[in-house]
């Protein structure tokens, strides 16, 4: 396997519903993405991008097709060897942050650290954060953003090989959202962590190593982007 | 803007830095305190519920143990007898030696049984009754006493009692007694080791520590004591049985050869050979004759024999303890199980507001077991702190009431707390395993979903995809049939919950109306107020005793015993009753062995008019047959009824042979020493009067720790359903809906659900209750129905509505605190 095809969705298909109301969602999904690549899956609401994410994540699974990792394909994987899969090699970072209301930021962050026999320090990726400060707040005293910095200490103390993340910015006014970004950006350049991000924004794809238009459940283009720009310099 | 890459105090940020401290313990279990702490007054009364139930369970069971553990020694450290019999005289020592050729030790226990009262004769009015006490030489060989409190008798004058009745009578070491007419001071209460249960007889229905009493006074009181004597011998086997059924084996043919060689003066203990010389007695063999002239002084009867494994007064207690840790231990279970599914539903309702949080956890790698464990830590952790509270409580406070209530109703005695494996099993291990097991089902089951189901909020285990299609009927009902439906779980343990308040409520309420009607219906259809017992219808002249007494009417009883089926050996009354009895009114002419029974024998045994019923002699194999003509309302006893002479044909006795006189006034114009026994009204009332005194209190106990058991089942309940719906309540406040709307959407509905709830489990523990009954009554002799009257369910169901009533004071409460934010911050 080279290191291209790190991650590999090869004819991915998907529908939900039975008769009538079957309805397609992915219809044959075809692409690569090299290690330590930030991909970005673009696309209007309804195109399949969160539905792939969930099947790259290994918390849904394919019709037909499959999506392998390093070599390992995911549908030869029981449950028990998904959940370690996921438990070693994926963080999640959701639009709507997930965190566990009655541990402060510190002890959600500890909550993805466990799973790790080698996490990253603590005490350090709260300062890269920008959450040193806040780390004993409990979620409800947080901000938007700080909120969702403090998913992605989750999701990135394991030291994922693996980012996913779903609309992390669809929650978030602007000026937060760019500094997710940034922080985003910064985690994928630092860690050398693969990134995949769901968005409906165009205008993130111009931070992004490598962009997959996604529409009516297909393919429509497949971008490497060669001059991508910092999160600091995005406008939409 | 800035990526807030801060450096710490004294801490440089190294970019990719893997912390070098050892693996991160599991964050989640910082959570359970603070879970805990959140909603402490769910939790507090849950451990309050569950301390309560298993201190309850842990003192009885470790009283049980202890005091039974102390009844075991008696028999070494008392010398418990064998068993004991009874002869009609006073044996010739030629017939003692033939019995103790049988392979026993006797040991005389001759006892007279006299009036006592706290009031000397002169002082007594006709209100106060007397009761009888047992009166034995003190004992130093057999069945000897411990002495609980004061000092054992030392000279004329001075008596020592039973404890159990100077406790019920309120009789003190010091107090004067009157014996007869003598006065006698009490110098000492003790506990006598073959009446640890105070039976008179042991065929009788209940004890009764209140109306008899057993004493110990020294020989020479005793023999100055003016009333007939009852030849009593304990007897110990000198090779001692090894098993239970030899033991039955071994004391079914000492009571055959005992019986033979009594009624043969010692001539034989063959039952074969004694049916020869009856045969050579009726054909007056002048051999046979000579015999027979050679053992007259030596012939007598056996009166009464009861082996030490039958012996109601020695093993009523521990079996009655025995059925009471037994009982405890399954309420215990069923009661912690409604706890559980409560801790279960509780969870439940966590896991479905924490579903967004669990679908990240196991899209992030979390193993359902890691969640499955962490959600079934504070139901754990809540139910050890509990077994150990309850545990501690159990040890201490209810250990000692559970003896207390032990030491009311039997004479015990004294015992040492023992350290009890199986208490601790049964009330830590085995209420940690149905917590455990319960919650364990329902989170799994919850659990089993996928992380997208968790994460999309999709957690409904139904598969219908459209809401189920209701009547038209009013917005506000429909509304609330769909509330009904969404807390299906929570409303469903409500009723379990409910059902077991009311089965509580059913014994507290009903158990003292049993026993007042039972008292009612006594007073009302009893035969007569004295049934004299004789020894012989003829005096020593052999003249017919008679009595100038108006309302006394000759009648005869003898007692046998019921063969084959579920309640073997059973006594029975058989009553013969004069022509025209004013007493036991049957107007329809009985002829042959036509009978009838009393009401409590039909019910017991399930007869009917036209069964034949088959009946034996309880020292002979000698059986008779009656068939049942009509049922005697008579709640007394279990009884057989027919005519005098029909009685006197079939027991083969002189056509104008009677046992004595039932009478409503009392006779003074027989000689004491010509009656066997006074049967009054108190004795046959004694179960009754017992079972008020050992339970009445506690039954009032039982009503109040229901009404509260059910305020506090009942506020965990609604709060959970309240909680589980605080989004919706919110959401409808923000559309305007005033509280008192709210509440009449939940809090009608749980209302509605509560008296309904009340109504059928009324029903359903009437019919517990009944059962339970039933199964107490066949382990004793004799029967009476549960009796719960329409004001008694009346009053279960109002304290179950009343405790609910307190509760929705609350429920409106926290309705009413539920912020108007709740529905905005939980849409997405």
């Amino acid at each position: 396997m080279s290191e291209v095809e790190f991650l590999k969705v090869c004819n991915v298909c998907k529908s939900f519903g039975e008769g009538d109301s079957r309805q397609e969602v992915l219809r044959g999904m075809d692409f690569t993405v090299a290690k330590g690549e930030f991909c970005v899956l673009l696309g209007p609401s309804g195109s399949g991008k969160s539905t792939l994410l969930n099947i790259i994540g290994g918390i849904d699974s394919a019709d037909d097709g499959y999506i392998s990792i390093a070599g390992d394909k995911l549908r030869d994987m029981d449950e028990k060897t998904l959940t370690r899969y996921r438990r070693k090699h994926l963080g999640y970072v959701f639009q709507l942050y997930n965190l566990i209301p009655n541990l402060n930021v510190k002890e959600n962050i500890e909550v993805g650290a466990y799973l790790s026999d080698k996490p990253l320090d603590i005490d350090e990726l709260l300062n890269t954060l920008g959450l040193w400060e806040h780390r004993y707040k409990l979620p409800n005293q947080l901000s938007g953003g700080q909120q969702q910095r403090t998913s992605i200490g989750r999701a990135i103390v394991k030291n994922p090989d693996i980012l996913l993340c779903d609309e992390p910015t669809g929650a978030l006014d602007y000026n937060t959202s760019k500094e997710i970004l940034k922080l985003i950006e910064d985690v994928n350049r630092k860690y050398g962590n693969t990134i995949i991000m769901v968005t409906h924004n165009n205008a993130i794809s111009d931070m992004a190593d490598h962009t997959i238009k996604l529409r009516d459940g297909k393919v429509r283009k497949n971008i490497t982007n060669d001059n991508k720009i910092s999160a600091v310099d995005l406008d939409w | 803007m800035a990526t807030n890459i801060k450096k710490s105090e004294g801490t440089a940020y190294v970019p990719g830095a893997v912390s070098s401290k050892r693996k991160v313990g599991n964050p989640l279990r910082k959570r359970l305190f603070r879970e805990m702490k959140k909603d402490w007054k769910k939790y507090f009364v849950l451990f309050l519920l569950m301390v309560f139930m298993i201190g309850l369970a842990s003192g009885i069971d470790v009283g049980n143990d202890s005091m039974m553990a102390a009844i075991d020694e008696s028999y070494e450290k008392y010398s418990i007898e064998n068993g004991h019999f009874e002869l009609h005289s006073k044996p010739t020592p030629e017939l003692l030696k033939e019995i103790e050729s049988e392979g026993i030790t006797v040991y005389e226990q001759f006892y007279k049984d006299l009036s006592e009262s706290r009031k000397a004769p002169i002082e007594k009015t006709e209100d106060d009754k007397d009761v009888t006490v047992r009166i034995f030489k003190i004992r130093t060989e057999v069945n000897r006493a411990c002495l609980m409190k004061g000092a054992m008798p030392q000279k004329a004058g001075e008596i020592a009692i039973d404890k159990n009745h100077a406790d019920a009578n309120g009789i003190k070491v010091g107090d004067t007694l009157y014996i007869g007419e003598e006065a006698f001071t009490v110098s000492g209460l003790i506990s006598s080791s073959d009446y640890t249960t105070l039976f008179r007889k042991n065929s009788d229905f209940m004890f009764n520590a209140i109306d008899f009493d057993i004493a110990v006074v020294t020989p020479e009181a005793w023999e100055s004591l003016p009333s007939s004597i009852f030849y009593q011998y304990a007897f110990m086997y000198n090779e001692a049985p090894a098993t239970d059924s030899e033991q039955k084996e071994k004391a079914d043919a000492l009571m055959e050869k005992l019986a033979v060689l009594s009624a043969t003066g010692g001539f034989t203990d063959e039952k074969e050979t004694a049916e020869e010389l009856k045969n050579k007695i009726q054909s007056q063999d002048p051999e046979t004759m000579q015999i027979l002239s050679e053992k007259a002084g030596s012939i007598n009867e056996l009166t009464d024999f009861v082996p030490e494994y039958a012996n109601q007064a020695i093993h009523f207690a521990p079996e009655d303890m025995g059925s009471d840790k037994a009982m405890m231990s399954v309420l215990a279970y069923v009661f912690i199980g409604v706890l559980a599914f409560i801790f279960a539903i509780t969870t439940s309702n966590t896991i479905t507001s924490e579903s967004a949080v669990i679908g990240t956890l196991r899209a992030t790698g979390y193993t359902r077991g890691e969640i499955l464990r962490h959600y079934m830590l504070v139901p754990i952790i809540v139910t050890l702190l509990a077994s150990a509270a309850g545990n501690a409580v159990g040890y201490t406070i209810f250990k000692d009431a559970a003896v207390s209530l032990y030491y009311n109703s039997y004479s015990l005695v004294t015992y040492e707390t023992r350290w009890n494996m199986d208490a601790f099993l049964t009330t830590t291990i085995l209420p940690m395993l149905l917590m455990m097991l319960i919650n364990f089902i329902v989170i799994y089951r919850k659990l089993r979903l996928s992380p997208l189901r968790f994460l999309r909020k999709d957690l409904r285990s139904s598969k219908r995809k459209k809401a189920m299609r209701l009547p038209s009927w009013s917005f506000l009902k429909r509304f609330r049939l769909r509330i009904l439906f969404d807390n299906m779980g929570g409303y469903l343990v409500l009723f379990v919950g409910i059902a077991f308040v009311m089965l509580m409520l059913a014994f507290s309420i009903g158990l003292p109306e049993t026993l007042d009607h039972y008292k009612g219906q006594m007073d009302e259809n009893l035969i007569s107020n004295y049934q004299y017992v004789l020894k012989g219808y003829k005096d020593e002249e052999g003249n017919v005793i008679a009595t100038s007494e108006e309302s006394a009417e000759k009648y005869s009883v003898t007692s046998l015993e019921t063969i084959g089926g579920a309640h073997k050996g059973e006594e029975i009354s058989v009553y013969g009753y004069e022509n025209q009895s004013q007493y036991i009114r049957i107007g329809e002419a009985l002829s042959g062995n036509e009978v009838w029974i009393s009401s409590p024998y039909q019910k017991k045994f399930m007869l009917k008019v036209g069964d034949t019923i088959t009946l034996k002699e309880k020292y002979e194999d000698k059986s008779y047959d009656f068939v049942i003509r009509g049922i005697y309302d008579y709640d007394g006893a279990l009884c057989v009824f027919l005519p005098q002479e029909n009685f006197n044909k079939t027991f083969g006795l002189d056509a104008d042979a009677f046992t004595g006189f039932l009478s409503n006034n009392a006779i003074s114009d027989i000689d004491y020493e010509n009656i066997y026994t006074v049967v009054t009204l108190e004795e046959v009332m004694s179960i009754a009067t017992q079972l008020d005194h050992s339970m009445g209190g506690m039954m009032d106990m039982v009503a109040w720790v229901c009404l509260v058991m059910a305020i506090l089942m009942m506020y965990l309940l609604t709060k959970i359903i309240i909680e589980k719906n605080s989004t919706s309540i919110s959401m409808v406040k923000v559309l305007g809906y005033e509280n008192k709307e709210i509440n009449s959407l939940y809090i009608l509905l749980t209302s509605l659900v509560v008296i309904v709830s009340a109504i059928a489990t009324a029903a359903l523990a009437i019919l517990g209750l009944a059962g339970v009954f039933r199964l107490y009554m066949n382990s004793l002799n004799g029967w009476f129905d549960v009796y719960i009257s329409p004001m008694g369910i009346a009053k279960m169901i109002l304290i179950l509505v009343v405790s609910y009533a307190i509760v929705a004071i609350f429920d409106m409460m926290r309705i009413k605190k539920i912020p108007l934010s709740e529905a905005l911050k939980n849409v997405e």
